[in-house]
Parts: C-alpha cells; sequence; structure tokens
C-alpha cells in the first residue's frame, strides 16, 4: 500500500515548486488572520481576557482572536495531539511543569531570538528555565503564583482571633478554634498535593532526588512522614473530601459559600470567590502559610504558566504579536492587578506593591521550590501517585506501604528513556 | 397456588427496583431543587419540581450544537453501515462462493477489536489525510466500528426469511433486485431496525475517539464528550450534571421507544408467516 | 461463478481494509519503532524490533495487570451469566403483565447510555450526598458515614462490578428469555409428567437445546468485558493506585498519559492476541458451525 504520508509529501513538493514564483504562503504577516488561542481554566478572569482582546484587536486590525478556555483535567493529551497535528492553535498556556517536554518534543517554535525583544533578561527563572531546552528559549514566561492562605475575616473575628498564625503550631491551634459548629477551621481536600510539596520541603525532604543518574522517589522518607502527618492533622480540621482535589469541586465555590474560615490557594482565586459571592467583596485576608518556625514563612510550589507556538500554527508571526502584547508591560502590570500574580519580569514587580493578596504571596515566594527537573516530570503529575498517596493515607492506609508504593511509581516514570 | 406466586412476585419487583434505581435516581436528581439535593437526609420522590438545573445544562454553551452534532455522526455512521453490511449480509446468506467462510469469520475477528487500542495509529491516518477536526472522520469510524455487529446480525435475520419466496418471485418473472424490494425488505424491515438500535447506541455512547479526533474545532464536540467536561466544569452541581445525563438519555430512549414495539411486532409477524 | 457476491462485499472489504486493517497494521508498526512524543510530532521513527516487547513483558506491573483484566473479565462475566439466566427463567414464569414490566425496567436501564451511567454511579456512591452511604448507616452500618468508595481499591473494583453486570444484564437476559420461547412447550410438559423439578428441567432440556445461545452470548460479553474502558477510565482512570487498571486502561495509560506510543502499541497488540487465545473455543465453534450450513 502506498503511504498516504508520501503522497502528501509529494503534493506539498508539487505545490511549493508550483508557489515559487510569488510569495511563500506562510509569511503573511500582516494580511488577515483569525488567531485560535488556548488558555487554561481559571488562569486569568473572563473580564480581564476581554479588555485584552478588545485592546489587542483594535491596535492589530487584521487580527481577530479566537481564544479557548481548556479545562486542567486531561490536557497533556490535549497540547499533545495539538502539536502533532497539521493546523495547530497558535498559541498555547502550558503549566510549567509541563512546559519542558513540548518544548524538547520538536513540535514548540524556537523563539531565542526574540528573547531580547521580549526584555527576557529579568525573566524570572522559574518560568523562563523550564521553558529553554539547550539554550533555546521555546516556552515564553506568563505569569507565576504561590499559594497563600486566604481567610474569612468575619469568622476570624467571630473567633476572636486577631493576628494570622506565625507557626505551624499556632496555625493548627487557631484553625482548631475556628472549626466549631457550622464553620469549617480550613478547607483542604485530600489531594492538594501542591500543599504537601510545601510541607515536605518544609522538613528538607524533595517529591523525588537524584542519586547518581537514577531518579529516586522521596515520600517514603522520615520528611515525607512528618510532612503527611502534618497535612492529615491540618486537614481534619475541616470537610474537605479525602478523596478528591481542589478542583472537584472548585474549592473557590466551596468557600464562598461562606462558612469556611480558610483556603489554600493562589492570591487571584480571591476574585473567583467574590464573584460567586459578592457578599464577601472585602471581607477576605491572605497570610503566607505558616512554617516551622516565624522567622521564615512555609515553603511554597511556584507555579505558573509559559506560551508556546507549536511549529504548525499557520499564523506564526501573528501569534508572536500577540504573546508580545500579553507578556508586554502593559498587561502583565494589568494581569498583576486583576489577578495578584508575579508578573514574569522581576522590574515590574512593583505592580503588586500595594496589594495585600500580592503581598502575602511575596512573602511566601522567598521560599519557592519547584517539582524535579526532569522533562519526565509531567509524565508522573499524569498519573499522579502523590495524590493517591494523600487519599490512602488519609483514609487509614499505612503511611510507609503507601508511601513506598508512590515511590516506586514516581521513580519508575522519572527513570524511563525519553 | 396463589401463595406459590409471592416470591415470584416479590423477585420481579426486585429486578425492576434494581434495574430502575439509577436511572430514577439520575432524573429525580435532575429535578430537585439544589437544597433538596444538598440535604442531609435525601428525598425518595419529587416533593417540589425544579427545572433550574436542565436551564443550567441547556445553557451551558453550545449543548444544542453537540447534541446535534452527535445525532448527526450516530445516524450517518449506522445508516452507513447498513447500507454496506446489507449488501455483504445478502451475499453471505443467499449466496454460495469461494472465501465466504474465511469471510465470515474475518467479520466475527472484527467484531472483537478492542477499539481504545488504535487511537493512535488512527490519529496518525487522519493527521495524514487531513481528516483530524472533522465529524466526517468520527462518522466514518463509528461506520467501522458497527459494521462487523450489523453484518453477523442481517446476516441472522436474512437467513430467517426463507428463500422459496424469492424464488417464487423470480419465477414470476422479477429481477433480481425487484425480488428483493418487493419481498426480501419488508420482512428485513424490523431486523434493521433492531441492528440500528444497537449501532446507534454504540455511536451515541462513543468517547474516546471523538474526544481525540476533535481538538481544534470546539463546536464540532460531540456529547459524551461535552458531558465528560460538563463534570469536570460543575463537579459539585451533582443537578446540573444529572440534567445534562438525562438530556443525554432522552434520543436513546426515544429510539428505543420509537423501534422497539415494531421490531418485536415484526419479529412475531415474521414467525406466523413463516 | 458470479462476481456479484464478490460485488457485494467489496464496499466491507475496502471500508476494512482502510479503517481496520491499515490502522492495525499501522499500530504493528508502532509497536517495533522507537515511537514516543518527538516521533508522533517530527516523524522520522526508527525500528528497534522487539524491544518494546521485551520491556512490556519484563514489567511485573504488566502481569499484574493481566492478571487483574483475567480476575475482572472472570468475575463479571459470571455475575452477569448467572443473574441473566436466572432474569430469564422469571421472566418465563411470570404473568404476562408482570412480565411486561419487568421487560420494560429491562429495556430502560439497557437504553441508559454509558458515560450518564457511569456520572449515575458516581453520584449514587459519592462519600457525602451519596444515597448509597445514606442508606446503609440507615440500616446501621455507621462506618458507612462518609465513606469513600473511591479511596480504597477494592471498593472501587466492586462499583466498577456492580456497574458494568448492572448495564450487560438486560441484553443478555432478554435476548435468553427470547430464545428459551422457542423451546417447544411439550418438551416440559413431558418431563414434568415423569416428575422432574425445576433444576432438572433446566439442566436436561433449556441448557442443552439452548447451549448454542448460551456460548454466543457468553463470547459475547467476554469480549465486551476484556475490552471494557469508558467505565472504568470515566470513574477511577485506572486507580486508585493501579487497583483497576485493566489491560486496556493500561495501554492507554501508557500511551496517551507517558506518551510512550510504542510500548502502548506493543502492550495493545499483546492485549488482541490475549483476547484471541481467550476466545479460541469460541472460533472453532463458529468454524465448525459455518462448515455445517
Amino acid at each position: 500500500m502506498k503511504s498516504p504520508r508520501l503522497l502528501a509529501a509529494a503534493l506539498a513538493l508539487a505545490f511549493a515548486t508550483a508557489a515559487c514564483g510569488s510569495s511563500t504562503p506562510t509569511s503573511t504577516s500582516d494580511g488577515p488572520a483569525t488567531l485560535d488561542v488556548w488558555l487554561m481554566k481559571d488562569s486569568v478572569t473572563p473580564d480581564f481576557l476581554q479588555r485584552f482582546q478588545s485592546d489587542f484587536e483594535a491596535e492589530n486590525a487584521n487580527i481577530k482572536l479566537n481564544i479557548q478556555i481548556q479545562e486542567w483535567g486531561g490536557i497533556g493529551q490535549k497540547v499533545v495531539s495539538a502539536l502533532a497535528s497539521n493546523d495547530a492553535p497558535d498559541v498555547i498556556e502550558v503549566g510549567n511543569t509541563q512546559v519542558a517536554q513540548y518544548a524538547a518534543s520538536g513540535g514548540v517554535v524556537d523563539l531565542t531570538d526574540k528573547v531580547d525583544e521580549l526584555n527576557g533578561k529579568d525573566w524570572i527563572p522559574g518560568l523562563r528555565d523550564p521553558g529553554a531546552v539547550d539554550g533555546k528559549q521555546f516556552g515564553i514566561p506568563y505569569y507565576a503564583a504561590n499559594r497563600v492562605v486566604i481567610y474569612n475575616k468575619d469568622l476570624f473575628a467571630a473567633a476572636g482571633i486577631t493576628a494570622p498564625p506565625k507557626t505551624r503550631a499556632e496555625w493548627l491551634e487557631t484553625t482548631a478554634k475556628l472549626n466549631q459548629g457550622t464553620t469549617q477551621g480550613i478547607y483542604l481536600p485530600g489531594q492538594n498535593w501542591y500543599v504537601l510539596s510545601g510541607f515536605l520541603w518544609d522538613e528538607g525532604g524533595d517529591l523525588a532526588t537524584k542519586d547518581g543518574d537514577k531518579w529516586k522517589g522521596g515520600l517514603g522518607t522520615p520528611a515525607g512522614a512528618a510532612a503527611v502527618d502534618f497535612y492529615r492533622s491540618l486537614q481534619a480540621l475541616g470537610q474537605g473530601p479525602k478523596d478528591s482535589d481542589e478542583a472537584k469541586p472548585q474549592q473557590t465555590d466551596v468557600f464562598s459559600r461562606g462558612d469556611v474560615a480558610q483556603l489554600i490557594a493562589v492570591p487571584g482565586a480571591a476574585g473567583l470567590i467574590t464573584k460567586a459571592n459578592p457578599a464577601l467583596e472585602g471581607k477576605l485576608g491572605f497570610f503566607p502559610i505558616p512554617g516551622k518556625t516565624a522567622d521564615k514563612p512555609g515553603a511554597v510550589f511556584t507555579g505558573g504558566s509559559d506560551l508556546i507556538v507549536p511549529q504548525s500554527s499557520s499564523h506564526p508571526d501573528q501569534a508572536y504579536k500577540m504573546i508580545k502584547a500579553l507578556t508586554g508591560e502593559k498587561w502583565q502590570t494589568e494581569l498583576a492587578k486583576a489577578m495578584n500574580y508575579v508578573p514574569n519580569r522581576t522590574s515590574l514587580a512593583s505592580a503588586l506593591a500595594e496589594n495585600p493578596g500580592a503581598a502575602a504571596m511575596a512573602a511566601g515566594a522567598v521560599n519557592g521550590h519547584g517539582t524535579p527537573q526532569s522533562p519526565n516530570w509531567a509524565a508522573v503529575e499524569a498519573k499522579n501517585p502523590v495524590k493517591d498517596f494523600l487519599t490512602a493515607v488519609l483514609t487509614g492506609g499505612d503511611p510507609v506501604a503507601e508511601a513506598k508504593k508512590a515511590d516506586d511509581v514516581i521513580a519508575a516514570a522519572l527513570n524511563s528513556g525519553k | 397456588m396463589k401463595w406459590r406466586r409471592i416470591p415470584l412476585t416479590a423477585s420481579a419487583l426486585l429486578v425492576c427496583v434494581v434495574a430502575v434505581f439509577p436511572v430514577y435516581w439520575m432524573v429525580l436528581t435532575a429535578f430537585k431543587p439544589t437544597k433538596d439535593i444538598q440535604a442531609p437526609t435525601p428525598t425518595f420522590w419529587p416533593t417540589t419540581v425544579s427545572f433550574d438545573h436542565f436551564a443550567t445544562a441547556v445553557r451551558a454553551s453550545g449543548f444544542w450544537l453537540f447534541w446535534r452534532n452527535s445525532l448527526v455522526v450516530s445516524l450517518g455512521g449506522v445508516l452507513l453501515a447498513l447500507a454496506v453490511a446489507l449488501l455483504a449480509a445478502f451475499a453471505v446468506a443467499r449466496m454460495r462462493w469461494k472465501g465466504r467462510r474465511a469471510f465470515i469469520l474475518m467479520v466475527f475477528v472484527a467484531q472483537m477489536t478492542p477499539w481504545e487500542a488504535l487511537l493512535i495509529p488512527m490519529y496518525v491516518i487522519a493527521r495524514d489525510t487531513d481528516m483530524l477536526d472533522k465529524l466526517s472522520m468520527l462518522t466514518l469510524i463509528y461506520f467501522m466500528i458497527t459494521l462487523p455487529f450489523t453484518i453477523v446480525t442481517l446476516r441472522g435475520f436474512l437467513g430467517a426469511i426463507p428463500v422459496d419466496l424469492e424464488e417464487a418471485a423470480l419465477v414470476d418473472g422479477c429481477t433480481r433486485f425487484q425480488a428483493f424490494r418487493r419481498i426480501v425488505f419488508p420482512l428485513l424491515a424490523p431486523g434493521l431496525m433492531s441492528t440500528s438500535l444497537f449501532g446507534f447506541i454504540t455511536a451515541w455512547n462513543e468517547f474516546a475517539f471523538a474526544n481525540l479526533l476533535i481538538i481544534k474545532n470546539r463546536d464540532d464536540r460531540t456529547l459524551p464528550v461535552w458531558l465528560s467536561s460538563f463534570s469536570n466544569t460543575f463537579g459539585t452541581d451533582w443537578g446540573a450534571t444529572m440534567a445534562a445525563s438525562t438530556l443525554f438519555m432522552v434520543p436513546v430512549l426515544l429510539v428505543f421507544l420509537a423501534l422497539q414495539g415494531r421490531v418485536t411486532s415484526g419479529i412475531t409477524a415474521g414467525a406466523v408467516k413463516g | 461463478m458470479s462476481i456479484w457476491p464478490y460485488l457485494l462485499i467489496a464496499p466491507t472489504v475496502l471500508g476494512s481494509a482502510y479503517l481496520l486493517l491499515y490502522p492495525l497494521v499501522r499500530n504493528l508498526v508502532i509497536s517495533v519503532q522507537h515511537f514516543r512524543l518527538g516521533e508522533l510530532i517530527r516523524g522520522g521513527a526508527t525500528f528497534v524490533g522487539l524491544d518494546n516487547y521485551r520491556e512490556a513483558l519484563a514489567d511485573p506491573v504488566f502481569w499484574a495487570v493481566v492478571r487483574r483484566t483475567l480476575l475482572f473479565t472472570v468475575v463479571n462475566v459470571v455475575l452477569i451469566m448467572v443473574l441473566s439466566t436466572l432474569v430469564a427463567l422469571l421472566l418465563s414464569a411470570l404473568g404476562k403483565w408482570l412480565r411486561l414490566l419487568v421487560m420494560g425496567c429491562l429495556v430502560l436501564t439497557w437504553a441508559t447510555p454509558i458515560i450518564a451511567a457511569t456520572t449515575v454511579f458516581q453520584w449514587l456512591f459519592q462519600s457525602r450526598l451519596g444515597v448509597v452511604n445514606w442508606v446503609l448507616v440507615q440500616l446501621g452500618f455507621e462506618q458507612f458515614q462518609d465513606y469513600t468508595w473511591f479511596a480504597n481499591g477494592s471498593s472501587t473494583f466492586g462499583i466498577l462490578v456492580a456497574l458494568i453486570v448492572w448495564q450487560s444484564v438486560p441484553f443478555a437476559a432478554l435476548s435468553l428469555y427470547s430464545a428459551m420461547t422457542t423451546v417447544p412447550s411439550e418438551l416440559y410438559e413431558s418431563a414434568k409428567i415423569d416428575g422432574a423439578g425445576s433444576w432438572r428441567l433446566f439442566t436436561s432440556i433449556t441448557f442443552p437445546i439452548l447451549r448454542p445461545m448460551f456460548g454466543l452470548i457468553l463470547s459475547l460479553e467476554v469480549i465486551w468485558v476484556f475490552k471494557s474502558f469508558v467505565q472504568i477510565w470515566a470513574i477511577s482512570q485506572g486507580g486508585p493506585g493501579d487497583a483497576t487498571t485493566t489491560l486496556p486502561v493500561y495501554a492507554f495509560q501508557i500511551a496517551q498519559s507517558l506518551n510512550k506510543y510504542d510500548l502502548g502499541a506493543a502492550v495493545s497488540m499483546i492485549t488482541v492476541l490475549l483476547l484471541v487465545v481467550v476466545l479460541l473455543a469460541y472460533f472453532r465453534q463458529m468454524f465448525k458451525q459455518e462448515a455445517e450450513l
């Protein structure tokens, strides 16, 4: 049987030669184009998007934006099938723990020569590094954020709490005091592995460590045991489901009902809460996740996103224009204000100055960490053994045995070939 | 005598309850107001009927579009399969030819294909022939998924129709095609319907291919894919999720109701005449 | 010899060649290549012989999955066959109205789309507001207060079995029942006169006569259960841990979550082979029947 691929190649060749005399079809950088843009759910508010879109379209009369909001669940498969297709979306937002594997795959446009134009020299490293492979920049830093504790000021006042806790011990005490009657002290779903990772880093551990050229899972260590133990004590002071993560149900929706005193989330979540229940406007406070001692905040996962342009985008030039706008000073400042995100460049951090949520986040960011540095890490997240581990331990499983199980899965995924 | 029937009746009712309860609970939840759903003590019959959840489901963007897509793709696949299978079934049931046995065996084998195993090659093929993001590709795949089963059942139904009738018609001067159209086809109609019912359910349910092959054109998504993202989006909103599930079930139920009666009556009629 | 039969099967053959055989061959080719994310996107995969098969077969997880798949199939199929035979017998013993009622209920179950059914089962077994926990607590089993069914491997497995059996029984029961109606009632009458009980009636008349029908339903259920995927994927994605990972789910995980398309292809080829082996008896039977026709 004749391969259709061969046939397609032959056809393409025929077209290419036929089109030799005229201008090349792909570089119609000024022609009218509709860009398909994939952004992630809840990464920005619809209002922010609308403002950005109308402003961008006004300045670039020939470019229309067709923005699609993607769900986090199953996004890996979705992005892969888009990158491998012949007609991919033009811009895709990808999480900073996942961008490395796409950058390495060869399906993403190399934007190294644009780095200077985008002021790449002061991009924050937590977003720049995962987006680069062998010195070439594929992912353009978009925004970063880390988790803080969002609290309900009314419920704190009702329980007679005047100052947010500074240490873990105080935190447990405060939360227990809040967890009375119909009030939940804290809403912590059983599978928030980002929060567990923070506790793990606090204890000096890590999700995985490299021993020579072999990875080893880090849950079955004394640090892992201490981390999950603290997670369990905290989780018990509320009614978070033990077998689910923060998106199922949407934790901001739960908090917006008003009977939850605390929530661990990025400060931007406050916007979603007040949108769901405007009565909570002005009643939300923020503090960094408490550490073991008062002099150092709790360790946090530095999360965020990069933007990529797939190789098979039909409008790479226009796509770059849009990325340039969204990651430029104007909209990064707006983003910081609207969503309390850390802008992609350190020099823009002042945009966050007078915002209480951002202040708490910046305080916590001092102790920021990333997931293990391996392109295979995305494979670990795809099957997330840390979530299973948490649920198993919270529902009475043996921590030692469960940790070993999870460590084996982590190691197997990280040590597998490319 | 009456007393001996009690265990029988009891087990019949038990079967009914087990069979119907999940469906009943789905519909009931869909009609309950949210505060009743979240009540610590559930109610087992409707007290207040609310259409809010249906409104949420229907107003979620694109519902009718996905509903239509699913219908088009399922019907398209099934009708194509019926047409193609009818030809093959006729060849198998009515003619003697070399390779017939091998053909039948291949059809049986094809019936057990684990389709999810072919996701990646199918993706690659669709990409290389520019069929990604197209409902027509889904239609073709659903045609193929339902084809083997359709051939097997149609052949069974054809085999049950006496050849004599057809031969008599041929003697009367009908062409082979006329004999088929006037004599066989009317007798076959119930068989065609019940077979298409199967195919329709299979195609209507299909999720994996629809999820993988429709990438950029979100307007071309089908209901199962939408429903799965719906429960993503409305994680806690069980009322809306159940309303969406109910709406998802309605077309299948309608097709069932429309065909079921005719299928059974058709079969009994055939048996009496046969 | 006429050319007509070949013209009539031509569309089937062409369609299958393009949409079944060709993907299958592509899958086979991928399974002997190094075919990961980069190769999917850029092309240019290299051949590696049987490396992927070696890797798959050497992994103890794979064998655990195979054992689990067989267990899953046996448990489900046995339950389906026993329950649907009982229901079919019940149907033939019932009076007209009650029978129509039960049949109606079965058809309703049968018509429930898979995705809808999985969603409903998740709702039934929800830890907080799920009706199953509520009923169990009312019955005095206090430990089911907020019990998290999907956090535990065995209970998730159990729920999946319940779901698949619930979905499969109607088809099997209705088919068996309609087959039972074809057994001449004179046979039962004379056996009854000889003093046979209901068990004897079943083992000496119903079952022997309907043996081919039982065989067909059994084989179909084996095929359907063995390759069931959507239910498992929608409810547990093979988890928690590996507790509900059967072969189709395993192949999907490897290919789609880990982007090891080559290894996934090898596993799926092995799955097809296994299914063929399991159903060898069925094929022999089919072959014999076709020979007689």
